[in-house]
């Protein structure tokens, strides 16, 4: 159980709210409105005395104990290293065993298995979100926190990665942080919706999605067409 | 390439003793009676070791360095170490007339206060700043070049001759003495990098990966610095500050082996060593009368072959 008490840190203000085991979450909120904030905090990279893990605040659990628990993956990959190959980031991820063929399935399932030699830093944008994604799966801590992991994809790699999360069995829960509404009502997970700085709405997929209250955030620059939510641009305001 | 450059390397190592303005006879090597046997084990064997060894030191440190700060230009030079060294060594010349004792001990004091305040400030600073920690280390220089441009105005000409001559590095050591610290800190030094090597590979790719792979990263920096630190100032206090090495090196073996910065701790060493046993071959050769001052040579020969570097990869971007 992750829970959170009261968080006041940079933008954000009195943040509460609990996640059970088992249960994944969506964050949505419009830029820079405290997401990623917000999710530095839960991993501790923000240091903060508001988050319980288990009863236990996450200060007091030691790094490499935290490690197991809680991964957060950024929307771009950050590597200083100029040699440090695709291989090599994949084998840093792996905490049990360095098995190589773990990495093999991971590459393969994602259709990346032909950069496994190459530098990191030489990937492209949606190249080096499928590798933070694959990183991740191989981390597999108790929850995952993806930063706009679509933001950088194609159409069929975005289908990819929701029908990767859908599956099921390659994360424990996650929680995914997205602009993609679309996504995020597929998903069907419980929503958190921020607003500079605070919780607007925390509750059931469905609540959000309902048409009134979806445009009590958005306006109407979200349109509903046959049970698809996509962005409205002949919208005004 | 690696193999020739090996060969190379070796050959290096082993005519170096050998040639200089005297040219030493094998055949007398092992016959304790006479002048080249002595000049050989005296004078050019334990040259070759210290020039090896603080090589080997100075491109170690640049490549931890580097790494750490995830910046191609930093070295323990840049973040003031080495000129606190240097203004220890200056201030013995001046109050302590140069006696060697006071020499070492005022270089080591020099770099140790650096890393302390650099430590100390570290920590009023969020943990992962190391840019700001970069800026400390420039401004602490300026400070301490400053410093050192006083100690000229206050002393007489002999013992500015004698700062300038310790400025420009200098390998002129006779006897053993001096070897034994700086080979003992040499090879604890490459120890305790090397059983660092899997933290270090996390630090390559981001601070906050290695953070979320369960790494107390201030605390492995921290570590890794303070290491560094003593080991620099084992190496300039003996040999001044020699500059360029650092930089040059771990930049050289990167381009050679083209693999990830933390499987080069031993040829970044080694070949490190190699770079100034060869710039020492060229100084003690070149000039008739005396020695070219070592400083000299490796920035002569590491600035162009720099900028040269530096050109190359921004063609390749």
């Amino acid at each position: 159980m992750l829970h959170v008490a009261n968080l006041t840190a940079q933008i954000l203000k009195n943040i509460r709210f609990t996640l059970r085991e088992g249960e994944n979450l969506t964050i949505l909120g419009n830029n820079g409105s405290g997401k990623t904030t917000l999710a530095r905090a839960l991993c501790h990279l923000l240091p903060s005395q508001n988050i319980f893990l288990e009863g236990k605040n996450m200060g007091e659990i030691a790094p490499h104990l935290r490690s197991r628990v809680i991964n957060y993956v950024p929307t771009t990959l950050d590597i200083y290293d100029e040699y440090l190959s695709v291989s090599d980031y994949l084998e840093l991820n792996q905490f049990e065993s360095a098995d190589p063929r773990k990495r093999e399935e991971i590459l393969e399932a994602l259709e990346i298995e032909h950069l496994k030699h190459s530098p990191c830093q030489n990937l492209s944008s949606g190249e080096s979100s499928l590798l933070l994604i694959a990183g991740a799966i191989l981390h597999r801590a108790r929850y995952t926190i993806l930063d706009e992991p679509t933001a950088n994809l194609d159409q069929a790699k975005k289908v990819k990665i929701y029908r990767l999360l859908k599956n099921g069995s390659y994360f424990q829960n996650t929680i995914i942080i997205t602009h993609d509404l679309n996504l995020a009502y597929k998903l069907g997970y419980d929503v958190l919706y921020l607003e500079e700085g605070s919780v607007r709405f925390f509750g059931g997929c469905g609540d959000f999605f309902d048409p009134s209250h979806l445009e009590g955030c958005f306006g109407n620059a979200v349109q509903n067409i046959g049970g698809n939510f996509v962005v409205n641009y002949d919208e005004v305001r | 390439m690696k193999y020739v450059s090996l060969i190379l390397s070796l050959a290096v190592l082993i005519i170096a003793p050998f040639l200089g303005e005297i040219a030493v006879n094998i055949q007398e090597i092992f016959n304790p009676a006479s002048a080249s046997s002595m000049l050989f084990w005296e004078i050019r064997f334990p040259r070759v070791i210290i020039a090896f060894c603080s090589g080997a030191i100075l491109a170690l440190a640049g490549l931890v360095f580097q790494s750490v700060f995830r910046n191609p230009l930093t070295t323990p030079f840049t973040l003031g170490v080495a000129s606190g060294a240097t203004l220890g060594s200056a201030l013995a010349i001046v109050f302590f007339g140069g006696i060697l004792f006071w020499q070492y001990l005022l270089s080591f004091f020099g770099a140790l206060l650096t890393v302390a305040v650099l430590f100390l400030l570290s920590r009023s600073l969020k943990s992962a700043q190391t840019g700001s920690l970069l800026l400390v280390g420039i401004a602490l220089s300026f400070f301490y070049s400053a410093a050192l441009m006083v100690l000229y105005y206050l002393s007489d000409f002999e013992q500015s001759y004698s700062i300038v001559r310790f400025t420009m590095g200098s390998l002129n050591i006779i006897g053993f003495e001096t070897v034994y610290p700086i080979l003992i800190a040499s090879l604890l030094f490459l120890a305790s990098i090397h059983l660092q090597r899997k933290p270090l590979r996390l630090l390559l790719t981001s601070l906050d990966f290695a953070f979320l792979k369960g790494v107390h990263v201030s605390r492995l920096i921290m570590s890794l610095l303070l290491l560094t630190s003593l080991a620099v100032a084992v190496c300039v206090s003996v040999v001044g500050p020699i500059g360029f090495v650092g930089l040059i090196v771990p930049h050289i073996i990167k381009l050679l082996y083209r693999r990830s910065s933390d499987t080069l701790i031993l040829p970044t060493f080694f070949y490190g060593g190699i770079f100034l046993v060869a710039c020492d071959l060229v100084a003690r050769n070149l000039g008739a009368a005396s020695d070219i001052p070592i400083g000299v040579v490796t920035s002569f020969l590491g600035g162009p072959f720099f900028i040269y570097l530096i050109v190359q990869r921004n063609k390749g971007k």
